[in-house]
């Protein structure tokens, strides 16, 4: 294709996109909106992703002693668990630690503990780390079955949650999504088909003059592909913004939240977006070219 | 230059517009099509920009076969006819120059190609001076004009026009089949559909007539022939 004319193209794409400026913005904000939702969506679904996934290599098994093991006894359970698969490190907390712990969480009810006495109901315990999560509950069970073990606990259950609330997340997401992006399409090709429904004529004498039909295609194409890219850049950059805010609102008062840092994750973001936007803007004029081009 | 070996067509309602015309165009014919409305004229001179198909028979345009043509092939095909209609169908936002230049663009001719054709076209035409006009500000017989310039501009071997007169009254009508006249001198074959007595009988070309479908007449220096 010679430069001249793909100079010729964009410029028939931009005039028109101009003389159908009302059309032009109403499909430029539809893609918006729905890209700009979509945006939100994928932050969110990566944001808790990536908080389960956070909470998750933080989870560790409790290893929980029976009482009356020798210290040999005890550095023998210990030596064991150790030599377990995709175990990675493993504390020994004695029953005194462990109150000392306890004493803390309590805070200023520690009071409570005065009915104990001197007794301490703690047990010896480990804390064992694994290197996957996917190993936790085999190491856990397995710890289990090792001598002189009373339990084996584990977090497991708030990651499964958590991973739950991602998968609803991002199935209500998907449909939403779904949704939108069929909105954007029908807006799109309806503004090329009134852009072509106003040029037929034209497409006419082009058809008897002899161009061929993607010479007569690619102004719709371009045309449909500007608005695509137009709206997602205006979501993208909504997005940029918003999630600046958050981030700044988030670290200030919510320290402990494991955010997404905002690069270079929103500027991937923006690449879905721009691409999506620019992709459903091609299928929509596509979709109109099909029906009107049989001149 | 254009050959048609038993050709009908049928549309899909069933009308019959044309029924086995056998008849060959030499290059350089200057042929009119006539005959009462509805008797396929317009059906014969549009199946040779394929704007139609052949339902039966051979229709061979430029060495081409054109009821085999893929439609990808059939913007080649027509870029090497020149099309003429009665409505001109000239693009009112464009100047006189662009319409022009406009059949050079599509199939990307270089822009210094493109300023020599389409100046050498509208001379031809006569209408050089009127180059930046837009075609509302020019009367029916000079918007012919540019029209018949834009399908000569990419130098075809067949102009193919539709009642290119139907518009214009007889003095104007001179004035475009003079033109065509000339383009026809320079080797260009002509088809010409038309309604047009006093040009026809004036002008004393290829007469082919159709009738009810078929052809009824076929002379070499011929007549108009109706009372219309």
């Amino acid at each position: 294709m010679k430069i001249r004319t793909m100079e010729y193209f964009v410029r028939e794409a931009v005039s028109s996109l101009r003389r159908n400026g009302l059309m032009s913005f109403a499909s430029v904000s539809t893609v918006a909106l729905s890209l700009l939702i979509l945006g939100m969506f994928l932050v969110m679904v990566l944001n808790l992703n990536n908080m389960a996934s956070t909470l998750e290599s933080q989870v560790q098994i409790s290893v929980y002693l029976q009482d009356g093991l020798s210290e040999h006894e005890m550095r023998e359970v210990g030596t064991r668990i150790t030599k377990l698969p995709g175990v990675v490190q493993v504390n020994f907390i004695d029953k005194e630690e462990a109150m000392k712990r306890f004493k803390q969480r309590l805070g200023e009810q520690q009071s409570l503990l005065n009915a104990l006495g001197e007794a301490n109901p703690l047990p010896n315990a480990f804390e064992v780390k694994v290197d996957r999560t996917d190993r936790v509950k085999p190491v856990a069970q397995a710890i289990t079955q090792l001598k002189g073990v009373e339990n084996a606990k584990f977090g497991q259950e708030v990651v499964e949650q958590l991973f739950a609330l991602t998968r609803m997340v991002r199935i209500f997401g998907l449909v939403i999504i779904l949704f939108l992006a069929l909105a954007a399409l029908f807006i799109i090709s309806n503004t090329i088909r009134i852009t072509v429904f106003a040029r037929r004529k034209e497409i006419g004498i082009m058809k008897y003059v002899g161009a061929t039909n993607w010479f007569i295609r690619w102004p719709f194409l371009l045309e449909g592909m500007m608005l695509g890219f137009g709206g997602a850049l205006v979501a993208v950059l909504c997005l940029n913004e918003t999630y600046g805010v958050l981030i700044h609102q988030v670290y200030e008062s919510l320290a402990f939240l494991p955010l997404i840092p905002q690069y270079p994750f929103i500027t991937n973001i923006s690449v879905v977006l721009l691409v999506t936007g620019t992709v459903i803007g091609a299928l929509g004029s596509t979709i109109s070219l099909r029906r009107f081009m049989k001149v | 230059m254009i050959h048609l070996d038993g050709v009908s067509k049928i549309y899909d309602n069933g009308c019959v517009a044309l029924s086995d015309i056998t008849v060959d165009i030499p290059k350089g014919d200057f042929v009119f099509v006539v005959g009462p409305s509805g008797a396929g004229k317009s059906t014969f001179i549009k199946m040779i920009f394929r704007e139609e198909l052949p339902t039966k028979g051979k229709l061979i345009v430029n060495g081409r076969n054109v009821g085999e043509l893929e439609p990808s092939e059939v913007p080649y095909l027509r870029r090497n006819l020149g099309i003429v209609f009665q409505d001109y169908r000239l693009l009112p936002n464009k100047t006189v120059y662009e319409n022009v230049a406009f059949a050079m663009q599509v199939i990307e001719s270089s822009r210094r190609e493109i300023q020599k054709r389409v100046s050498h076209v509208l001379d031809l035409v006569g209408l050089r001076h009127k180059a930046k006009n837009f075609p509302g500000e020019l009367s029916g017989g000079e918007q012919q004009r540019i029209a018949i310039a834009r399908a000569i501009v990419n130098n075809p071997v067949v102009v193919i026009a539709d009642e290119p007169t139907g518009n214009l009254d007889p003095e104007t009508s001179w004035e475009i089949m003079k033109i065509f006249e000339r383009i026809n001198k320079d080797g260009t074959t002509i088809v010409m559909a038309t309604h047009d007595k006093t040009v026809v009988d004036a002008m004393k070309k290829r007469v082919i007539a159709i009738e009810k479908s078929r052809i009824a007449r076929d002379q070499v220096k011929g007549v108009y022939g109706y009372e219309d």
